[in-house]
């Protein structure tokens, strides 16, 4: 006790010795609307022996024009301020009252801005039919530069008890909010953001969702994309399911998109169902394709409904094998081992088919050699691939 | 590693201690220029301008009147207030990830803080008291706020800049042993 005594005799003179205003700016911590006009004094203590004729105003570092100001009385120098602009900083605009040589007697902070209008935007997603992420944006330009504060809150549409979120995030996805557990499925919930600031308040339009319709994953994992033996005009494309699918809850189905390397024209394959695996066929020869999957879980408890796309996954590319020179007329670089391995292989091919389907060689022409390449592709077909045209 | 002398063993243990306090210091004051830029770019101009000086913090005084002990004590002192201050500009700031950056500067000038008081302890002084915390919370409007805090991040700048030198030439002085 006391040392506490010794210790506040210590530090009393202190205080009081170093709190001698210089000067006192009136008002303080205003919150005003934008274009809005304000008047400000600044009273110099009598100690300083200063006039209120060698003051001047800044606002923000900027000095104000000296035909806003109004000398009061000796020691008071007041300035107007109209047509007020939104604050610059958040933590408030500064006002500060200066003596001769720019010394800074004192300040005042300004807070300037407008009533929240309604918030608008709100999009909803979970990303484990467990939980609930929504974003949203300021309904207008004026509340973000005050301090506005935004509630995310929602309910059962059939129940009247409102909660609120209270995981908001502070990083880049600054008007977000995200609520981890206790959610209802199979069940719609209203949901809306209310918006206040110290010049009002307004409350954005409702949303109704059942969580089990914004369902999104991941992109799907390990796509590779990969040649189909020498085939010129294929490529395989294989991915992983996304872990959040593990849960027994979802399949999923897919859908893949491919562009040339040099295309902004990107084409959709719709009907890959629920597989890990598609073969892309019609594709050019000796090309390199980028190639892309997203995935939608689905059949939630049979039900048919689709969720939220997820994000396309990385691009992968790949190249489809470049044309063999010997379907071309007068051509010369090849290197020959290979050419005729492959030459050899195809014709074991050709000949085991036409053996099959053509009864015997008598018939043998370039013709048949082209019907069994049409052949070829058709088969390809029904092995879950995809036709293009060219 | 381990020497047979008690005394030599206990003076390598001062020395390293005395190094990563001293290397503890220069990293607070890198991070602390890092963020000061920031917070002043958020209490916004004049603040942030070259040559800004504002009438001294009421509390400044606080700080320059602690008692005359021994260096470390002092700066044990010295930090314990400062953190205090740190951790309340660190509530009141409203941009998140300029508070992220102070709260987390707050973790590194307490382990400061351990470190002095595990250094002191190592060296044989007795740890001062610790004070009540200096309450004094005036009602200030925020451009007093704003000025203490400009000075609360001064204060601390020349702090952590001395206290470098003066473990440096604690550093030196158990070398010489």
């Amino acid at each position: 006790m006391l040392s506490f005594i010794c210790l506040l005799i210590l530090l009393v003179p202190h205080a009081l010795f170093t709190s001698t205003h210089v000067a006192v700016i009136y008002p303080q911590d205003q919150v005003l609307r934008i274009g809005s006009t304000l008047m400000a004094t600044c009273t110099l203590s009598p100690e300083l022996g200063l006039h209120a004729n060698k003051l001047y105003w800044t606002m923000n570092g900027m000095r104000l024009s000296s035909s806003t100001y109004d000398m009061v009385s000796p020691d008071t120098l007041s300035v107007t301020l109209h047509h007020l602009n939104g604050s610059q900083q958040k933590s408030g605009d500064n006002l500060v009252c200066h003596g001769a040589d720019g010394l800074v007697l004192g300040g005042s902070c300004l807070y300037v801005g407008m009533p929240p209008e309604k918030p608008v935007n709100l999009t909803c997603w979970s990303r484990n039919a467990k939980d609930l992420s929504c974003k949203w944006s300021p309904g207008g330009p004026g509340e973000t530069h005050i301090r506005t504060k935004y509630t995310l809150k929602y309910k059962l549409r059939w129940y009247s008890r409102e909660k609120e979120c209270d995981t908001y995030s502070s990083g880049k996805q600054r008007y977000s909010c995200h609520i981890p557990r206790n959610l209802a499925l199979f069940t719609p919930y209203e949901i809306w953001v209310e918006a206040t600031n110290e010049l009002g308040s307004a409350t954005s339009d409702i949303t109704t969702l059942d969580i089990l319709d914004v369902v999104t994953t991941d992109p799907p994992a390990n796509v590779q994309v990969g040649r189909v033996g020498d085939l010129e005009d294929q490529l395989t494309v294989r991915w992983a399911s996304p872990p959040e699918l593990r849960d027994i809850l979802f399949q999923a189905k897919y859908q893949i998109r491919y562009r040339l390397e040099d295309s902004t024209e990107w084409k959709v394959v719709d009907d890959v169902g629920n597989q890990t695996s598609c073969r892309l066929a019609g594709l050019q020869p000796g090309t390199v394709y980028f190639v892309q999957v997203r995935c939608n879980p689905v059949g939630i408890y049979g039900s048919r409904k689709a969720g939220i796309w997820s994000n396309w996954s990385h691009p992968t590319a790949a190249s489809t094998p470049t044309p063999s020179e010997r379907l071309q007329s007068g051509s010369c670089e090849s290197k020959p081992s290979e050419h005729n391995s492959t030459l050899r292989r195809e014709l074991k091919q050709f000949f085991g088919w036409v053996r099959k389907h053509a009864y015997g060689c008598s018939g043998m022409s370039i013709k048949l050699y082209d019907q069994w390449r049409v052949w070829l592709q058709k088969s390809h077909r029904t092995r879950n691939q995809v036709d293009s045209t060219r | 590693m381990v020497t047979a002398m008690d005394s030599s063993h206990s003076l390598a243990s001062e020395r390293s201690s005395i190094e990563s306090t001293y290397e503890l210091t220069k990293y607070l004051e890198y991070q602390l220029k890092e963020i000061k830029d920031v917070y002043l770019t958020y209490l916004g101009p004049p603040f942030n301008e070259k040559d800004f000086s504002p009438p001294a913090a009421t509390r400044l005084e606080l700080w320059h009147g602690l008692e005359n002990q021994a260096r470390l004590a002092q700066n044990q002192k010295a930090y314990s207030v400062l953190l205090a201050a740190v951790r309340e500009l660190a509530r009141s700031t409203l941009c998140p990830s300029l508070k992220t950056s102070l709260l987390h500067f707050c973790t590194g000038l307490d382990g400061l803080l351990g470190s002095i008081s595990a250094l002191m302890t190592t060296l044989g002084y007795t740890l001062p008291p610790s004070s009540a915390n200096m309450r004094m919370r005036p009602t200030m409007n925020d451009f007093a706020r704003k000025v203490e805090g400009f000075w609360i991040l001064r204060e601390l700048q020349s702090w952590l800049w001395r206290s470098a030198k003066d473990f440096n030439r604690l550093k030196k002085r158990l070398r010489a042993h």
